[in-house]
């Protein structure tokens, strides 16, 4: 199946997909309005497209650069500063399309038969990120959603069990946010 | 041993060849120690790779009587190769606190020595001497196989000056070896070996 046929399918099936300006590699790549038309959306490409395999679920924070207390050691360039050396300005978040606040969530879906894979493309804001879950379509994102939720803070409303999946319980916080501040544990002395 | 020399004629007569190969208790302890070290088979990054480069027949760690156990209760020398992620401390101890005294560690390149490239990262221990008491650490990323077999000579060398007998027992050091994070006893009290830690629930 090309691109362009499965193209064609879709703005049959689900014309409220539009295609992103930027995709993911040579991927098809789609943008979803809002986080309500994912469930149905999913449903659709299950059923009826034979897109049946959900081989990702990723998620990027759009924040900026990252705060330099989410570092143990010092981040600033100046602080080993050689003699007569300039000294280099600290990188900073710049507000537009780079630096924005929004979390960017992708979900990839497989048809193997096809050999055809897409991407739906969803952007929410930051603030109290919540997204629903899949886990009642595909049993492959359990797993992937609670790392999301250990590492992005994203909340995946109707998830059975929805609690940290790779980070120790003492770590606080959610580590691949870019607002992330290390709080001191019991190992770090 | 004064068994042995009232019987000597006769010993040395019944021995292949009439040889008699006298020593002290604990040179022959300690020898026989220092030459079956066996560690506790298991790794944590790529430092395992050229661990398991050194077992395996070019290197060949048989030669020093290096064999690698399946269980800690089996095994004298645990080989910390690899990065330590925090999550991994409390297995650590659980299993150095399963082997049998005496224990000792091996801490093999930059990521259990210090922390190594992972210095700033939120998840990685640095150093896995805050947990363990460490014998001997290799530098290295990863150490090459000759440098694994060095630590161990270096290691066999401290065996032989351990000395058990005429120490008259074992330090403190030695007899409750582990700097324990988890429990909080007061410094006169001897720190004993704490209950298994918090386990980590999955699911």
């Amino acid at each position: 199946m090309t691109q362009e046929d499965l193209l064609s399918k879709l703005a049959a099936k689900l014309p409220h997909l539009e295609k992103a300006a930027a995709p993911v590699k040579d991927y098809l790549t789609m943008r979803m309005g809002s986080a309500d038309d994912l469930i149905p959306s999913a449903k659709v490409l299950k059923d009826d497209l034979g897109f049946d395999y959900l081989e990702m679920i990723s998620a990027t924070d759009w924040l900026g650069a990252v705060k330099p207390e989410g570092y143990i050691r010092n981040p600033n360039p100046n602080v080993f500063l050689a003699e007569g050396a300039t000294p280099q300005s600290i990188p900073t978040a710049t507000p537009g399309y780079n630096y924005r606040p929004m979390f960017g969530v992708l979900w990839l879906f497989g048809n193997i038969p096809e050999r055809a894979r897409l991407f739906l493309r969803l952007e929410i804001a930051r603030e109290n990120a919540r997204v629903p879950s899949l886990t009642g379509l595909f049993k492959s994102a359990d797993w992937q959603e609670r790392e999301l939720y250990d590492l992005m803070g994203i909340r995946f409303e109707g998830h059975p069990n929805l609690i940290k999946i790779l980070t120790p319980e003492f770590t606080q916080g959610h580590p691949l946010r870019k607002d992330y501040v290390h709080i001191k544990d019991k190992y770090d002395e | 041993m004064g068994i042995i020399l009232e019987k000597l004629p006769g010993i040395t007569k019944g021995m292949p060849g009439g040889e008699l190969f006298l020593t002290t208790a604990d040179n022959i302890i300690d020898y026989a120690r220092k030459t079956s070290l066996w560690p506790m088979t298991f790794g944590l990054a790529c430092c395992a790779i050229e661990m398991m480069a050194s077992y395996a027949s070019r290197f060949d760690f048989d030669r020093f009587g290096v064999i690698p156990r399946p269980s800690p209760r089996q095994a004298d020398v645990m080989i910390v190769a690899g990065t330590v992620c925090k999550k991994m401390a409390e297995p650590i101890l659980e299993i150095y606190h399963q082997m049998p005294e005496p224990r000792f560690v091996i801490s093999m390149g930059s990521c259990a020595n210090c922390g190594g490239p992972y210095y700033d990262s939120y998840s990685v221990l640095k150093g896995v001497d805050r947990i363990v008491p460490v014998d001997v650490y290799i530098a290295g990323c990863p150490p090459r196989p000759e440098a694994l077999q060095y630590a161990v000579v270096k290691l066999q060398e401290k065996l032989q000056k351990m000395r058990t007998i005429a120490i008259a027992g074992a330090s403190l050091q030695q007899e409750h070896g582990s700097r324990d994070i988890l429990s909080s006893t007061p410094n006169n009290e001897p720190n004993l070996p704490p209950e298994a830690g918090p386990r980590i629930e999955i699911g």
